[in-house]
């Protein structure tokens, strides 16, 4: 569709495929975890039950076994845990794939700032979890 | 806590107006569902916190690859400032350890004072503007034209190709950078600062600087949810109708956007970065110089 749209616009050929990329990885990301929040919204509303609210009850479920057993289970924090890991990765893999698709097209110029701002991302995340005192 | 359809639907509800407005302005919506969350539904300010943050992203992708495939949103812009954004989102959540938080506020109130004048005067030109074709007519500075910046997509309100050129690319990154800092250091309003300042300072026609401030938004939001993540403040069953809700009223909000006039929409955000910057002002004098301004909720 967005291809079809850039072609006939007279678009060249890299711009049309930066976009058609961006347009697919956010379409699935929407998509994905719309049906794993959906699911898990459905399968809690029909087992009313009581939910801690605190960190330690989420974190209980960071585990791959917890989560696929939970998924086998129809457990909904399971399905829900999937949908925000889904979600939060979206915009991550937008950048990731951009970076591609510039290099396949030797744009080198925009292949370099958009690893750089992975590269701030990245460095971001590990002064977080590892150097600075995380706010609040 | 309980989970019942009254709770869900509410929640589903307030969120789907939240990701409405967020897509119509380009922004992520928090300062309208941390809110609902903490005073309708008692939850602890961290889990509204970080469940808003969540739907940040939501809204992005919804709104984003709608504006992706319109064209509205400027893919090579965007990357471009999410260099600004990201490092200032990171010297924000340093400069947080170091700062007093009344004295940032303050001067973020400022900021938000003077870009609510300045949309708020100009909110007629852009119509003016698109009729005449003028948005393709700027002279591109340096960096703009090496960066190759400039656009074009169909305006449903003008019923025409809206052409553009960016400029002003040190100006932009300048207030991109504080509209990082201010998500860092404050949490809110930093879609607001790059919406404005992509429109007054880059020659950037309204609608094109909310879709690319739409996608960009996303990017700011992951970084924070992930850390968030770790921490264990994203509860699932809070975020999950919040998502659902964001996604939805976002998918709805980008099919009226292009349809509204462009001096609407800079209606809608005077008024807001006016909220914003009164909000910031009475929180920074009662902070730092214990005077106590009537609070609007």
């Amino acid at each position: 569709m967005t291809n079809a749209v850039g072609e006939k616009r007279g678009e060249n050929s890299e711009t049309a495929h930066v976009y058609a990329n961006v347009y697919r990885v956010l379409m699935a990301g929407m998509f994905l975890s719309t049906t794993f929040f959906g699911i898990g919204v459905v399968l809690a509303l029909l087992k009313p039950a009581f939910v801690p609210l605190t960190a330690d009850w989420v974190r209980a479920h960071y585990h791959w076994a917890v989560v696929l057993a939970g998924l086998r289970a129809g457990d909904p924090a399971a399905f829900m845990l999937v949908g925000t890991l889904l979600l939060i990765l979206t915009p991550i893999t937008r950048v990731v794939v951009s970076i591609y698709v510039f290099l396949v097209e030797r744009d080198y110029k925009y292949a370099a700032i958009t690893s750089l701002v992975l590269a701030i991302i990245t460095l971001t995340v590990v002064l977080s979890r590892f150097g600075l005192q995380q706010k609040g | 806590m309980s989970y019942t359809v009254p709770f869900v639907l509410t929640l589903f509800g307030a969120a789907g107006l939240t990701g409405f407005l967020g897509a119509l302005l380009g922004i992520g919506g928090g300062i309208f569902i941390v809110p609902v969350m903490v005073l309708m539904f008692k939850l602890p300010i961290k889990i509204a916190v970080a469940a808003s943050i969540v739907s940040v992203i939501a809204t992005s992708n919804a709104g984003g690859s709608s504006y992706v495939d319109q064209r509205i949103a400027n893919l090579r812009l965007a990357m471009f400032l999410e260099v600004a954004t990201t490092i200032g989102a990171l010297s924000g959540s340093v400069l947080a350890l170091y700062l007093r938080e009344w004295v940032m506020l303050l001067l973020f109130a400022c900021l938000l004072l003077y870009m609510s004048y300045s949309a708020f005067v100009t909110r007629n030109v852009d119509d003016k503007r698109i009729a005449a074709d003028d948005y393709a007519n700027a002279k591109q500075d340096r960096l703009s034209a090496y960066l190759d910046l400039r656009g074009d997509y169909y305006d449903q309100a003008a019923k025409r190709q809206v052409k553009y050129v960016v400029n002003g690319a040190k100006a932009g990154m300048g207030i991109s950078y504080a509209a990082g800092m201010a998500s860092g250091l404050l949490g809110v309003g930093g879609g607001v600062l790059k919406v404005s300042a992509m429109n007054r300072y880059m020659n950037l026609p309204m609608k094109a600087a909310v879709g690319t401030s739409k996608i960009m938004i996303g990017v700011t939001a992951a970084v924070s949810s992930l850390l968030f993540f770790l921490a264990g403040l994203i509860h699932f069953y809070v975020v999950a109708p919040v998502a659902l809700g964001t996604t939805f009223g976002a998918t709805v909000g980008t099919l009226v956007m292009n349809r509204l006039k462009s001096a609407m929409l800079k209606w809608i955000f005077a008024v807001l970065m006016l909220y914003l910057a009164y909000g910031m002002l009475a929180k920074g004098l009662a902070l730092g110089l214990n005077i106590h301004l009537p609070v609007i909720s």
